[in-house]
């Protein structure tokens, strides 16, 4: 029985430095969204958020959602979809070999398909029709006016009422 | 018991090997958990440093990417079908689009889910990757109450959520793309790699949008779809019979729709229709059509 204790101390060691070693650092991936007050779409907003935002996770929930602190110390919700985990690949330590960039690069870096690569499609095709895809960007559907939609329409939180 | 000891060294050996290559790690990742909120250029370099888990699937498309790709298969589409511009009609569309994917697998993207309403009269709708979205007129005259309309954008969501999309772009363009990105460390893209990544780009754009209009998507890609939107509008409020209701209207339509729109590119709606009962059955909700749900869908779509 005593070879087993070096065995769950190992393996034990192992849980709590491969938890320390992908510390729960989130990284904002979303152009711009909101730190929230409570774990939903609509209702108080802590703060805005943009693009490479760093925060640390504080806890979570199986809907997806996840609370957060930022560098300043103010606390909220975000849901997982507007945030990456970032990892640090350890056996690339030392120099390994390496050609090609990871996601988490290209985007932290704005790299890959981007804005110059789009301009230097549209020189080429005038034909597609950027100008109503920026016209759809424009229409934006304030919290406040997804609550009132939910409400009058007993959707979400007001499921069910009379 | 000898098997376990081994077993304890083995481990012991890989944590001593992984400890002296993590510290370094370590210390940089407090690094960037102590900075002021921003990723600093040292973070970045950091970072690019000890990141080298390399490119190859759709899966690794970043989200500015896939707004990008999604923007390029957008404009492509609205080339081909001009936008009808009706105010009060394409804010209804877009609060009911976002009140859905709210209760989505994937709230946000990029930029956000944005809808428009196509002036066709063919029936059919459309989402490009990142959550561009589009209904025809076609499609909004044969939906009869906010159940259909919300059912159709949640399995329009779906394909969004599923990165549908973005999985009919061809493999080996990824991975020419990946390489070309992979290799460029200034800021802009010198002429020689730009013209290469626009070439790419266009193929890509071309792969997702001829699946949009003219391939359809695999037909397991449709069936998750209405599946998803199932879910996803059950989870937001709606009645679960939006989706069967509006597949019973489809499979009663006839003549010359049958070669456009969403008859070409999906699955029959009889065959949708069966699988979408069993989805209803499943879910278990009990929410009811609303009356006040069905007279806003009426009062927003007045004319269309």
């Amino acid at each position: 029985m005593k070879q087993r204790i070096p065995l769950i101390a190992a393996l034990g060691l192992l849980a709590l430095f491969a938890t320390l070693a992908l510390a729960e650092t989130l990284i904002v991936k979303v152009q711009s969204t909101n730190l929230r007050k409570t774990p939903k779409f609509y209702g108080a907003v802590v703060q805005a958020l943009k693009s490479g935002d760093k925060l640390e996770k504080v806890t979570s929930q199986p809907d997806g959602w996840i609370q957060v602190k930022t560098a300043g110390g103010a606390v909220g919700w975000i849901h997982t979809s507007a945030v990456d985990v970032q990892k640090f690949n350890l056996l690339a330590v030392g120099g390994g070999l390496k050609t090609q960039a990871s996601a988490s690069e290209v985007a932290l870096a704005g790299k890959g398909f981007n804005k110059q690569v789009e301009e230097s499609y549209r020189a080429k095709h005038k034909d597609a029709n950027f100008a109503e895809v920026d016209r759809m960007l424009l229409l934006k559907v304030a919290a406040a006016q997804l609550e009132e939609f939910m409400k009058q329409g007993h959707l979400g939180d007001w499921r069910g009422a009379k | 018991m000898r098997a376990a000891g081994r077993l304890a060294q083995a481990a012991a050996g890989l944590l001593a090997v992984w400890l002296l290559a993590s510290c370094s790690v370590v210390e940089k990742g407090t690094g960037v958990l102590a900075g002021a909120g921003k990723i600093s250029e040292s973070d970045r370099q950091a970072i690019v440093k000890t990141s080298s888990a390399v490119r190859s699937t759709f899966s690794d498309i970043t989200e500015e990417e896939e707004y990008y790709i999604g923007r390029g298969v957008a404009a492509l589409v609205l080339a081909q079908f001009p936008v009808y511009h009706n105010d009060v009609l394409t804010r209804y569309v877009n609060t009911l689009g976002q009140s859905v994917a709210a209760f989505s697998g994937r709230p946000e993207t990029y930029a956000g889910y944005h809808f428009a309403v196509l002036d066709s009269g063919e029936i059919n709708a459309l989402a490009a990757p990142g959550g561009f979205i589009f209904v025809t007129r076609g499609l909004l005259r044969r939906c009869t109450n906010e159940e259909m309309l919300a059912a159709v954008l949640a399995h329009e969501i779906g394909h969004v959520a599923a990165k549908h999309g973005l999985q009919s772009i061809k493999k080996s363009r990824l991975i020419d793309a990946f390489k070309v990105i992979g290799q460029q460390a200034a800021e802009r893209y010198g002429p020689e790699q730009l013209s290469q990544l626009t070439a790419i780009f266009e193929g890509a754009l071309g792969d997702v949008v001829d699946t949009l209009i003219l391939r359809g998507y695999d037909r397991k890609y449709e069936y998750e779809a209405d599946e998803l939107g199932v879910k996803y509008s059950v989870a937001a409020g709606f009645a679960p019979r939006g989706l069967p209701d509006f597949l019973k209207i489809l499979v009663g339509v006839g003549g010359t729709e049958q070669g456009k729109g969403w008859f070409k590119t999906h699955p029959s709606a009889a065959d949708r229709l069966e699988r979408a009962n069993s989805a209803v059955a499943t879910a278990g909700a009990a929410a009811k059509v609303l009356a006040a749900r069905t007279q806003r869908f009426q009062r927003n779509t007045k004319g269309v």
